[in-house]
């Protein structure tokens, strides 16, 4: 097991009036270099759930893994844990405190005890894989770039330490379609290329669906459904129970199958839908 | 996302207690708390303090909040009785440290007053266990009204610690949230001389602030956008109305009262 958990249960404010389960009895686990999906609705524990896996928040009961292991409490331990597991919160840039976005991105590689000159290295590093570097937005202030921007560079503030998995929570909200795309773009190529490990958590398919290789499907608190991508987006039906709808595209080829052609209805990306179509229309013509 | 965080440290309930209307609360509370201060015999104060316990066990409170509710007081009691018991000379010699005596009157004193102290916080805790943060505001502010005569903006001033109590459980999971979120990119809060900790708030209190501003000024957008003018007239959800059974409860515990202080004289 790459990551996982093993019976993870989380109740916010035990032994209170408030305590309430955020999560109950959740078990899976992830490969290496896989691109995972965390799906369901808000409220359902994703968030909660991502915060364990690289031990910001502590499993009420159950365990927690990583590369096999258990994360431990031992504080250098989690401090190199969350170098090789990289957290991008929701909203990451109302995170942003620093001057300029060179030292935005200098954080994360000054608190894991880089020396300057390395920390140099990384950043720009950092700028060229979220593909910022020809912008010249070392010595902006955070707070000026575009929305679009700013959500690339949090993402860059936690690639400068290389991590090993990389874990979004909430990535595409509040962005308009290029930025959705370029993080996209961004997060294939880092996914394919150089082998990351991403982790989404989401409550729209849309893009993410076409990415996924595994699925874990969250309702309130409780893991609903889990497997590979296929599988779980092969029922349509009990995701609809659960509030969840496919891409537009494949509802689109589910829409055509239902009318009673025959195409694939796993099709996620607007690319191989068209490729379908096509095939239909050429085999139909007499 | 949003979780409730106990704010100020209202626990929901259905009691007798937590429907007495807050306003009446209040007034029951001073009323209470005066009469704590007149009783000057151990049998008054003893079933005060029952009477106390009796209404956290009505009002369905636990226990553990109870004594979680008089930790602060802890230091307080131990050195007025440490006071009293050494210092205060007169009736019988109970026993000597070195030159230090303790004396009767000095124990009996001394455990009269922590008896009273206790009882004083118990009833408190027991209003603000009870009453939701805002019906106390609303309470409070009512009493304010009169200080709009000589020019103080009481209405405002209400809506300011209204908005106030209404953020702070949101700043406060937002500051939990920033937190957990520079844990992830490596912070450390918490080690290193304390220069270094006052230095490594920064990634906390910068981002906190500009989001308090922001949604500052959301807000008053929101507000003005609904219709909220200074100085105009207010109209609130829930009215404040004073039923019978308040009145009821009101009366009962002012006879209460005057019956304590007949026997207690």
């Amino acid at each position: 097991m790459f990551v996982g958990t093993e019976q993870l249960t989380h109740v916010y404010m035990p032994g209170t009036p408030f305590s309430t389960k955020a999560l109950r009895d959740i078990s899976f686990s992830f490969q290496k270099g896989e691109f995972a999906l965390i799906i369901g609705p808000s409220g359902s524990g994703k968030s909660t759930l991502i915060q364990h896996l690289n031990g910001l928040l502590r499993p009420t009961s159950g365990r927690v893994i990583f590369e096999g292991k258990n994360i431990g409490r031992d504080k250098r331990d989690l401090l190199h844990l969350r170098r090789r597991i990289g957290l991008v919160f929701q909203m990451p840039e109302e995170q942003f405190f620093s001057e300029t976005v060179f030292d935005e991105i200098a954080f994360a590689p000054r608190n894991q005890g880089f020396a300057e000159n390395e920390v140099k290295i990384r950043v720009d590093e950092a700028l060229e894989k979220t593909g910022l570097k020809g912008l010249d937005l070392k010595g902006r202030h955070p707070f000026q770039l575009s929305a679009g921007q700013k959500r690339l560079v949090a993402v860059a503030a936690v690639l400068s330490v290389n991590p090993e998995v990389l874990i979004l929570d909430e990535p595409t909200v509040a962005l308009d379609n290029t930025g959705r795309d370029n993080l996209f773009d961004l997060l294939t190529e880092l996914n394919r290329e150089e082998g990351l490990t991403v982790i989404i958590s989401t409550h729209h398919l849309d893009e993410a669906a076409a990415l996924a290789s595994s699925v874990l499907v969250l309702k309130q608190g409780e893991l609903v459904m889990s497997g590979p991508a296929e599988d779980i987006f092969s029922e349509r039906d009990q995701l609809y129970n659960l509030g969840l709808a496919l891409p537009p595209v494949n509802e689109i080829m589910h829409g055509i199958f239902e009318k009673g052609f025959s195409v694939n209805t796993s099709v996620y990306t607007l690319k191989e839908a068209r490729r379908e179509i096509n095939k239909l229309i050429r085999r139909d013509k007499p | 996302m949003t979780r409730s965080i106990t704010l100020g440290q209202y626990i929901p309930g259905e009691s007798v207690i937590h429907h007495l209307n807050p306003r009446l609360k209040i007034v029951i509370l001073v009323l209470v708390l005066v009469l704590l201060f007149l009783l000057e015999t151990y049998s008054g104060l003893i079933f005060a303090l029952a009477l106390a316990v009796a209404l956290f066990v009505l009002a369905g409170i636990p226990f553990s909040y109870l004594l979680r509710g008089l930790r602060p007081i802890f230091y307080i009691a131990l050195f007025a009785l440490i006071i009293y018991f050494f210092f205060t000379s007169g009736g019988v010699v109970l026993f000597r440290i070195g030159f230090l005596t303790v004396e009767s009157e000095g124990v009996e004193q001394g455990l009269f007053i922590v008896a009273r102290l206790v009882a004083l916080v118990l009833f408190s805790l027991l209003v603000t266990l009870t009453t939701t943060p805002l019906s106390l505001t609303h309470g409070i502010g009512f009493f304010m009204k009169p200080l709009r005569y000589v020019g103080l903006p009481t209405e405002e001033v209400a809506m300011i610690m209204t908005v106030a109590l209404r953020f702070i459980p949101t700043l406060m999971e937002e500051s939990q949230r920033l937190m957990r979120a520079q844990l992830a990119r490596g912070a450390d809060f918490e080690t290193g001389s304390i220069f270094r900790r006052a230095r490594s708030m920064v990634p906390l209190i910068v981002p906190l602030f500009v989001s308090a501003f922001r949604r500052a000024d959301e807000l008053a957008l929101a507000m003005e956008a609904r219709g909220f003018r200074i100085g105009a007239k207010r109209t609130r959800m829930h009215q404040d109305v004073i039923l019978f059974r308040d009145w009821a409860v009101l009366f009962f515990v002012l006879a209460l009262i005057v019956l304590a202080l007949n026997i207690n004289i």
